[in-house]
């Protein structure tokens, strides 16, 4: 009954370095269901960001396919690469990314102008996202004005706004403190149970890693280890 | 489109210093470009307004042997027209003399026209009312060579009808102001019945000055020049300003431009992330290349309407009071009011306004297109350099 959301097969990326080559990712075979609360983990440069922009068509495998919502990622034009990020996936940056001119509303608000849905429509969404995160209050603050965690909070209701099927999260919790982190993931989880939305984490947190379901094990560009794992409680 | 015109707004606004400096610059270009136009073009119209009160009326009709440029064409340089044919015409009679003023020799024109004539603007008529015996009018150029003032007696000396010398003393009725050098410098005007009787050239004229009814027909021995051939050489002189214009206001706009160019350029290294997020949230490559253009679009429409509100106050100052040029020019060659008035046409404003908008958008499309191309993985690490 469960529906795979990611479909990743013998994907191997290579970037050119001087004269050669540096295999990122190799023999990479991993697949996702919907509604997973996933991580990738292993240390720096072992490939996780390499991967998370794969599957968020950011960028595109050198061998092997990776299919997002039954979509090959190679097959993809620019168009409707861009089409599937607007329409079906989120992310969450390391460093939150935030517009710095716009305010945290219409940070919130750019996804769901770019899918050209009405006013009332857009501040409706807009003012649930904020919700979600606690930043009701914050609407009309400029980013420079927030705290790392009120920042981070603004990136996540700007991923989930537009209800994606499928959030990236890049190292999010890399830059915030032990409260903070603990308040995102919790935000994040919340919104996995209630919106059944798949999550995907690239990490080396030991916090975040409390809270995933699955662990991915990444070594060198290879996967070393699958696991479930009991998560940590939400309440 | 209409995302991509409010995102760039919004980015322009949130830039702050950086945006207003290009707008500025920008303004500074247009005020400059549409006011020396204005000018120019106020110079040509009146230019040619003057010509056309002071000297050419509606055309004129000359003599098959007159040139106006040659001395020597004067003496055989005339002939005469039949009544039904001067219709419409006022004659001019030239003839070569001398003037003593002092005791120094001057060569000059002595040029006889109707007292009564209104075809142009010379004040020929105060002659009829003078009751001195032999008076003359001229120019103030002309009063300054000659050093004399109203009132003054000069002696003349000219061959009458049989080719001798004849001498009287003349009186400078009156001084006239013209604009237009070419009717003043180095000439005397008198009456043309005066002159007529004086050299017994009897219904003889050089040349004929057209009214505004007059009907140009080919007469054989008779050239007649339309106010257009006639205006060749001043519109040829203010032609050549005007290329010279270009170049500054080309060079002026290319500065403009340039800070734009510089900021979209910097773009690319400054705002790499921000574009790298936009690519992340799903925008496509057109739409970062159409926010990216029309900001660079935007610094010149608002340089524009900036450039309208700042120089409006200019503009309408010069339009009521004029540019004084001072008469130090006038050696140039070519005609020159003291006081010109500029004009602003709503063409000259519409079109520097889409030259700006136009250029700019240019120079801001190229960047905007190494933009839109970026790697958005490589952006999004702001990794490039
Ligand atoms: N564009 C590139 N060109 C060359 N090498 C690259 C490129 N992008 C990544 N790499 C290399 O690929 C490897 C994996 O990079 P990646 O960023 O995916 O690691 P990571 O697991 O996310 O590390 P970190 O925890 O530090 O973020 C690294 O060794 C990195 O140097
Ligand atoms: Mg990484």
């Amino acid at each position: 009954m469960s529906e795979k959301i990611i479909v990743i097969e013998n994907l191997v990326k290579r970037f050119p370095v001087g004269e050669g080559e540096f295999t990122a990712l190799s023999d990479i075979n991993l697949s996702f269901e919907k509604g997973e609360f996933s991580g990738i983990v292993g240390p720096s440069g072992s490939g996780k960001t390499t991967l998370l922009n794969i599957i968020g068509s950011l960028d595109s495998p050198t061998e092997g396919s990776c299919t997002v919502m039954g979509k090959r990622i190679s097959d993809l034009s620019h168009k409707q690469s861009a089409q599937l990020r607007n329409m079906h996936i989120g992310f969450i940056f390391q460093v939150y990314n935030l517009l710095p001119v716009y305010t945290v509303f219409e940070n919130v608000e750019f996804a769901l102008l770019l899918q050209k849905r009405s006013a009332t429509a857009r501040k409706k969404a807009v003012m649930e996202a904020l919700e979600w995160v606690g930043l009701e209050k914050m609407a009309d603050k400029k980013p420079s004005k927030l705290s790392g965690g009120e920042g981070q909070r603004v990136a996540i209701a700007r991923a989930m706004v537009k209800r994606p099927e499928l959030v990236l999260a890049d190292e999010p919790t890399a830059n915030l403190d032990a409260k903070n982190a603990h308040a995102i993931l919790q935000t994040m989880k919340k919104l996995n149970e209630e919106l059944k939305t798949t999550f995907l984490f690239s990490t080396h947190d030991e916090k975040v890693m409390a809270y995933l379901n699955r662990l991915i094990h990444l070594e060198d560009g290879k996967v070393a280890q699958d696991e479930w794992v009991t998560a940590k409680s939400t309440r | 489109m209409k995302i991509a015109f409010k995102l760039a707004f919004k980015n322009l606004i949130g830039a702050g210093l950086r945006t207003w400096l290009n707008v500025a610059v920008l303004a500074f270009c247009f005020i400059v470009i549409v006011f020396y136009n204005g000018f120019l073009n106020g110079w040509q119209n009146q230019g040619r307004q003057d010509a056309m009160d002071w000297e050419y009326g509606h055309g004129q009709l000359l003599h098959a042997n007159y040139n106006p440029y040659d001395v020597f064409s004067i003496q055989n340089g005339h002939g005469n027209l039949s009544a039904e044919k001067t219709e419409d015409l006022s004659a001019v009679l030239v003839r070569q003399a001398s003037v003593y003023p002092k005791g120094r020799m001057n060569p000059v024109l002595l040029k006889g026209i109707s007292i009564d004539q209104k075809v142009i603007k010379l004040p020929i008529k105060l002659l009829a009312q003078s009751d001195v015996e032999f008076p003359v009018l001229i120019g103030k150029r002309m009063a300054e060579t000659l050093k004399v003032k109203a009132g003054d007696q000069v002696l003349l000396r000219w061959r009458d009808k049989n080719g001798t010398y004849d001498a009287a003393n003349i009186t400078v009725e009156a001084i006239f102001e013209s604009k237009v050098a070419t009717i003043d410098n180095g000439q005397i005007w008198l009456g043309l019945d005066k002159l007529r009787e004086m050299t017994g050239l009897t219904n003889e004229a050089s040349y004929f000055i057209a009214h505004e009814a007059y009907q140009p027909t080919a007469i054989a021995g008779w050239e007649f020049q339309a106010l257009s051939t006639l205006l060749k050489d001043f519109d040829a002189a203010v032609q050549a300003e005007r290329i010279a214009s270009v170049i500054i206001y080309s060079v002026l706009l290319a500065l403009g431009l340039l800070a734009v160019f510089d900021t979209q350029v910097l773009s690319i290294f400054r705002r790499q992330k921000e574009i790298g997020t936009y690519i992340a949230l799903g925008m496509t490559r057109n739409q970062v290349l159409k926010i990216f253009t029309i900001e660079g679009s935007m610094y010149s429409i608002f340089g524009g309407i900036a450039g309208i509100i700042l120089g409006a106050p200019l503009f309408f100052y010069t339009l009521s009071q004029g540019i004084n040029v001072g008469s130090e020019i006038e050696g140039m060659g070519v005609q020159f009011a003291d006081v010109i008035y500029p004009t602003f046409g709503l063409t000259l404003l519409a079109g520097t306004f889409v030259i700006l908008v136009f250029t700019a958008t240019l120079v801001s499309f190229l960047p905007a297109r190494k933009i839109s191309k970026l790697n958005p993985v490589y952006a999004l690490k702001g990794r490039i350099s």
